[in-house]
């Protein structure tokens, strides 16, 4: 036998027959005679079914007994037990996380065979055992947090987010900037697909709202500076009332961003708009069918009678570089607003049904009555003789004015419905069915370092599967300011935000994992290469600090905002920074165990 | 049936797929006790059986493994796989008792608590039979684990084809097989209910003008999932009825949506957009082969889609507007496709060396007569309030998110599974306190 | 005493991501499909861990070919795929004033269920190292 030393971590290493799916292809029990040679490795053993409770019971009472202290199990893929053998590592008092897999079934035995098998176990093996002597007993990062959020932003998502959270038991500060709750809800009437109106949705979420204790309501603030992390967030906020500016402070655990959006406003001369008052928004349309009281069959805006209205869908949306206009800025909406349809076609219906001698022509790209209930919308607006036209992106209606004819418009179009024939079609009003537009929140998202996409909207972590979470931890988005939704849509968000939030707060602190990089002060000489190259910001700082006397800056890592990936390691000239449970050493010993083979002698 | 068991939960999760697993998280996140009762033998859903997923393009297995362990390995969220339901209601011995379901423990044959998903069995099982998993285009063994991440790795025994020969039983290592397992019944009693039970497509066999599903290659979306995924049947594109690459592919959208001939007057909201990236990941795997697609409207309204369409577009995939009046098996496998052109030819043909149905999506489960929550005309679940919070279902302890309140994606369907856990949570916390 | 394992040459290190790359190797198993035994997969979180130093280490070690196994663009954490090919770059140009063939270290991404590519990445290596055989340093 060689010398031990004993300094040293004493490894156990635990080999699994699998019933044979390992043994038969790997000589377990060579192995374990190898294994029993390795440096620090004190026991080996091997079992028929590690997962099994006799299998888990050889490394309680080894660990129980004082043999071992870091623990080796070469099973199965980590994915199925190193969860178990953490576990039993547990129940035997000890620190799950002087545990290492090696994984001998799905990457030896089931690939490999004969001698090679059980020499690439073997090496597995050492390379875990190196490992495992490297390792030390973490805990769980614990983060204090106040059980309170922020919502910044008081239209329906904001609004529903509050109630939500509130109702977990949690304090929620809802922050607006405007004089008045609702956001874009106050601008819409009868909603689409099924009617309902937006004052009354509105008013039911504002008497939850209004009278909820531990909802706390600022409007007319505005946000000037947000600190911290999650758990611990501390917002600077000024107040305007009565001319005066007041300052106040909010100490907060979680923030949600529902800062909602803008519709489109169609630049000067676009479609004729701003030069022509019967050429108007869909916003414009909306706000003339909530306060209309004509009484015949033909709609009469403004004392004029409305025979024929020309709808232009997908204005300020789907815009195509090289072929649409920019605005001043510069900049194409090129995403679909989704919402336009359907609210054009209830308006269209709603028109229709109570003004049927009022001819309405629709001409657009394609209709997306996506929703539940919006296709019936679709079919109802065929059923009420509206006429539909569709129009190539790349050859956009025009509105002129006619001399000759009693409409004061005329709209020139080329429908590919009926073979792309050109059309003029004259109209008493023209509706642009405009879109959805971010908001220009980039001092909020500045000051959060919060991801805005493309399309200017803020961008989430993930748009499938992560939808109203930030990559800042303790943040989280709702509602249109992450792209355009209906109202269902953007209260099915408010709640899917409110649950994280809840979540997260609900303990009155946060654990996180352990595997966060750990400096040490010893090495550190405060070169603060680890802090240009960490990925998050605000995980690295340089802070002074005294040593002998001096004042030195060392770096100094925020555990609750650290990701674990290691890129502050790779670039550290005194290796003073890695990654606990992942460190850059243990793979360089680890990967000595393997060209020596195992440590074969 | 054995005498019956009584399991007390915080909430009943009806549906392992995505919709279902992301309401147990978020749930069991904030300390309820959530039961997932699933009927397939695999947690996932119709995600972890997808190729990729659009507009990211990300692979569906990697992006759904993760959830299905997170779920699998939470400890307030046991899982019920390969479960059926026979009733689902208000427990009527008492109000106060909220929620409960009747269950059957379906048998697989194999004592779940020895098996260590080692599949010996597999290997060794003479039988093979069509793989549903793999929309029926390749074979698996009658004994086996559904799919490589299959979520418990625990095979079933497809009893019908088993010939008995005890292959399996000789070689399981850990005596695992057992013949006379007896499906189990057993209780759930929870106070909240939520219904997350998903899709299917309509079958293509319903389809008469597109050759009721006996033209050879004329395949559904999900099969074409199947055929893209890189854990597929073939490993590669290849045309079902002789292994040729096909050169001409088309996709006839609609196909059962927004069709009242086929009892699906509305819009499946995803088809479009699956089968623009179906094209894309076509295009990148058959280079040379032509794409059509032959649509109504293109829907593609989520976050990133219409930039998706655009680059679609610009990779040359073709995009015709029409509607396919039918399809016709043609010569050499191909399959003629019939469509009013919009530039004036009238009716034209198109021959096609395989042809995609993109179906429209149907509710996955109808809750008459065990369960008494109420379905809207479109026989999905009815949404009572689908302006302040769309997961409201007529009952007030029931839930409903996903894919069962309408045709849904992934991210609206995750959005609404945590829209639903909120009103379940919310539902839990009032009930408390009005204690 | 028992028989020692026999000294391998050739060997190849693959750095496998834990989220993607690993459970795709794991899928391999699953399939059963074999591959060479000189390979040795280390599981790590994001391979921007590694500096350049780790690389010319592992092949004066001995070490013949390392493939990077990442989850591309799919990488859980934010910038860090893009910081680690940025990595690589540096060391790829380091090798060539070095004389190291390049195709000695790959970058590549596997997702988890990507069987082929994960076989055709480790069988085109081994073929790689079989040819050139361990790396030799002029200096």
């Amino acid at each position: 036998m060689t010398e031990k030393n004993t300094d040293n971590k004493k490894v156990g290493v635990y080999i699994c027959y699998c019933g044979g799916n390992i043994s038969d292809h790997v000589d377990v029990e060579e192995v374990k005679k190898r294994a029993e040679k390795m440096p620090n490795v004190v026991v080996a053993r091997t079992n028929m079914f590690m997962c099994s409770d006799p299998g888990q019971e050889l490394i309680i009472n080894d660990l129980k007994s004082g043999k071992i202290d870091r623990v080796v199990v070469a099973s199965c893929a980590p994915s199925l037990h190193e969860a178990t053998f953490r576990d039993a590592i547990k129940r035997a008092g000890s620190n799950p996380f002087i545990y290492e897999h090696a994984n001998i079934r799905e990457q030896v035995s089931w690939v490999h065979h004969g001698e090679p098998a059980t020499d690439k176990a073997t090496i597995l093996i050492a390379s875990a055992a190196a490992k495992a002597n490297l390792l030390t007993p973490l805990d769980p990062i614990r983060v204090e947090a106040k059980k309170h959020t922020t919502v910044i932003g008081g239209g329906i998502a904001g609004i529903k987010t509050a109630i939500d959270i509130a109702q977990t038991g949690i304090n929620v500060a809802l922050i607006e900037k405007s004089s008045l709750l609702g956001g874009q809800l106050n601008n819409l009437d009868k909603l689409a697909p099924s009617g309902e109106k937006a004052s009354e949705v509105l008013q039911e979420l504002l008497d939850q709202i209004l009278t909820h204790k531990s909802i706390t309501i600022h409007t007319d603030c505005e946000i000037e500076a947000v600190q911290g992390y999650v758990g611990n967030f501390s917002l600077s906020i000024s107040k305007k009332s009565d001319n005066k500016i007041e300052k106040l402070n909010i100490e907060t655990g979680a923030i949600v961003m529902a800062t909602g959006a803008i519709p489109y406003i169609p630049f000067d001369g676009e479609f004729g708009f701003g030069q022509h008052e019967q050429v108007i928004t869909l916003q414009n349309l909306i706000q003339i069918l909530k306060n209309n009281k004509s009484t015949g069959s033909i709609l009469e805006v403004n004392g004029k009678r409305i025979r024929n209205i020309v709808m232009i869908h997908c204005v300020g949306s789907r815009q195509i570089p090289g072929i649409h206009q920019p605005k001043e800025d510069g900049k194409l909406n090129e995403y679909c607003s989704r919402t336009c349809c359907a609210a054009m076609l209830n308006a269209s219906n709603q028109i229709k049904e109570n003004f049927p001698a009022t001819r309405i022509y629709e001409m657009y790209r394609d209709i997306r009555t996506y929703g539940r209930g919006q296709e019936e919308l679709y079919t109802q607006a065929s059923a009420n003789k509206v006429v539909f036209m569709r129009y190539e992106a790349n050859a956009q209606p025009e509105v002129s004015l006619t001399r000759d004819s009693d409409y004061p418009f005329q709209v020139k179009v080329k429908d590919s419905l009926t073979f792309n024939e050109e059309m003029d079609v004259p109209a008493d009003l023209v509706v642009l069915a405009t879109g959805i537009e971010p908001d220009d929140v980039s001092g909020l998202a500045s000051m959060m370092k919060l991801p805005i996409g493309t399309d200017k909207f803020l961008l989430e972590v993930h748009p499938k599967l992560r939808p109203v979470e930030f990559p800042i931890t303790g943040i989280f988005l709702a509602g249109t300011c992450q792209a355009p939704m209906d109202v269902g849509e953007a209260c099915n968000a408010a709640g899917a935000a409110a649950v994280k939030a809840s979540a997260l707060l609900r303990k009155g602190f946060i654990e996180l994992d352990p595997f966060v990089a750990e400096v040490n002060p010893n090495k550190c000489q405060g070169h603060g290469a680890c802090i240009e190259a960490c990925l998050k910001e605000g995980a690295l700082t340089l802070v002074e600090v005294d040593i002998d006397g001096k004042t030195v800056k060392r770096a100094q890592v925020t555990a609750a905002m650290c990701l674990g990936c290691g890129a502050c390691a790779a670039v550290c000239p005194e290796k003073a920074i890695d990654i606990n449970g992942w460190a850059l050493k243990q793979y360089e010993d680890m990967v000595d165990a393997i060209v020596s083979d195992g440590f074969a002698v | 049936m054995v005498s019956t068991h009584i399991k007390k939960f915080d909430t009943l999760v009806v549906g392992g797929g995505i919709a279902g697993l992301q309401t147990a998280l978020d749930l069991g996140d904030q300390g309820y006790k959530v039961a997932i009762v699933e009927k397939d033998a695999s947690i996932g859903g119709k995600m972890i059986r997808l190729s990729k997923v659009f507009p990211t393009l990300d692979c569906a297995s990697c992006i759904t493994t993760p959830k299905m362990s997170a779920a699998a390995h939470h400890k307030n969220i046991p899982l019920f796989t390969y479960c059926n339901l026979t009733s689902l209601d208000h427990d009527t011995s008492n109000e106060a008792l909220g929620v409960k379901a009747v269950i059957i423990q379906n048998p697989r044959y194999v004592d779940p608590d020895k098996c260590i998903g080692c599949r010996q069995c597999e290997y060794v099982c003479p039988i093979y039979v069509s793989d549903e998993e793999q929309g029926g285009l390749s074979a698996t063994k009658a004994i086996s684990i559904p799919f490589s991440n299959a979520i418990p790795q625990l095979p079933i025994m497809d009893i019908e084809n088993c010939m008995l020969c005890g292959q399996c039983e000789k070689v399981c290592p850990t005596n695992a097989i057992d013949y006379f397992q007896k499906p189990e019944e057993f209780i759930i009693q929870a106070k909240t209910a939520i219904i997350t039970t998903g899709f299917e497509l309509l079958p293509k066999e319903d389809n008469f003008q597109y050759g009721s599903g006996k033209i050879p290659n004329v395949v559904d979306s999900l099969q074409m999932e199947r055929l893209l995924a890189p854990h597929g049947p073939y490993n590669r594109v290849l045309r079902p009825s002789d292994g040729m690459e096909p050169d001409s592919i088309a996709y006839v959208q609609c196909a059962g949506s927004r069709d009242k001939s086929m009892g699906v007057p509305y819009c499946s909201r995803v088809c479009c957009m699956y089968a623009i990236k179906q094209a894309m990941l076509l295009s990148g795997s058959l280079p040379l082969a032509d794409i059509t697609i032959y649509y109504m409207d293109i829907r593609a309204f989520g976050k990133g889609y219409e930039q998706f369409y655009q680059n679609a577009k610009a990779m040359g995939i073709e995009f015709i507007k029409g509607k396919v009046a039918r399809i016709d098996a043609g010569e050499n496998g191909s399959a003629i496709v019939r469509y009013e052109n919009q530039d004036g030819s009238g009716i034209v043909t198109a021959n096609h060396d395989l042809v995609v149905l993109s179906m429209g999506m149907i509710p996955g489960w109808n809750p008459a007569p065990i369960c008494p929550v109420s379905k809207d005309s479109d026989h999905f679940i009815t949404s009572i309030k689908p302006k302040i919070s769309p997961v409201l279902t007529n009952m007030n302890d029931f839930f409903v998110a996903g894919a069962a309140a309408g045709p849904k994606d992934i991210v609206d369907t995750v959005t609404e599974s945590g829209s639903a856990a909120m009103e379940a949570a919310k539902f839990m916390s009032n009930s408390i306190m009005e204690n | 005493m028992s028989p020692q394992a026999k000294k391998q040459e050739n060997k190849i290190l693959i750095l496998a991501t834990e989220t993607c790359a690993y459970p795709g190797a794991d899928s391999v198993g699953q399939a059963h499909s074999t591959y060479p035994a000189n390979t040795y997969i280390l599981r790590v979180r994001a391979p921007v861990l590694f500096p350049e130093s780790f690389y010319f280490d592992c092949f004066k070690k001995g070490i013949s070919g390392i493939i990077v196994m990442s989850c591309g663009e799919e990488c859980p954490y934010e910038g860090a795929f893009t910081a680690m090919a940025k990595r690589l770059d540096g060391v790829y140009k380091k090798m060539k004033a070095m004389e190291l063939d390049l195709k000695r270290l790959r970058l590549t991404a596997i997702c988890t269920v990507c069987n082929r590519s994960f076989l055709n990445e480790v069988n085109q290596m081994d073929k790689l190292v079989r040819e050139l055989g361990p790396p030799i340093f002029k200096k």
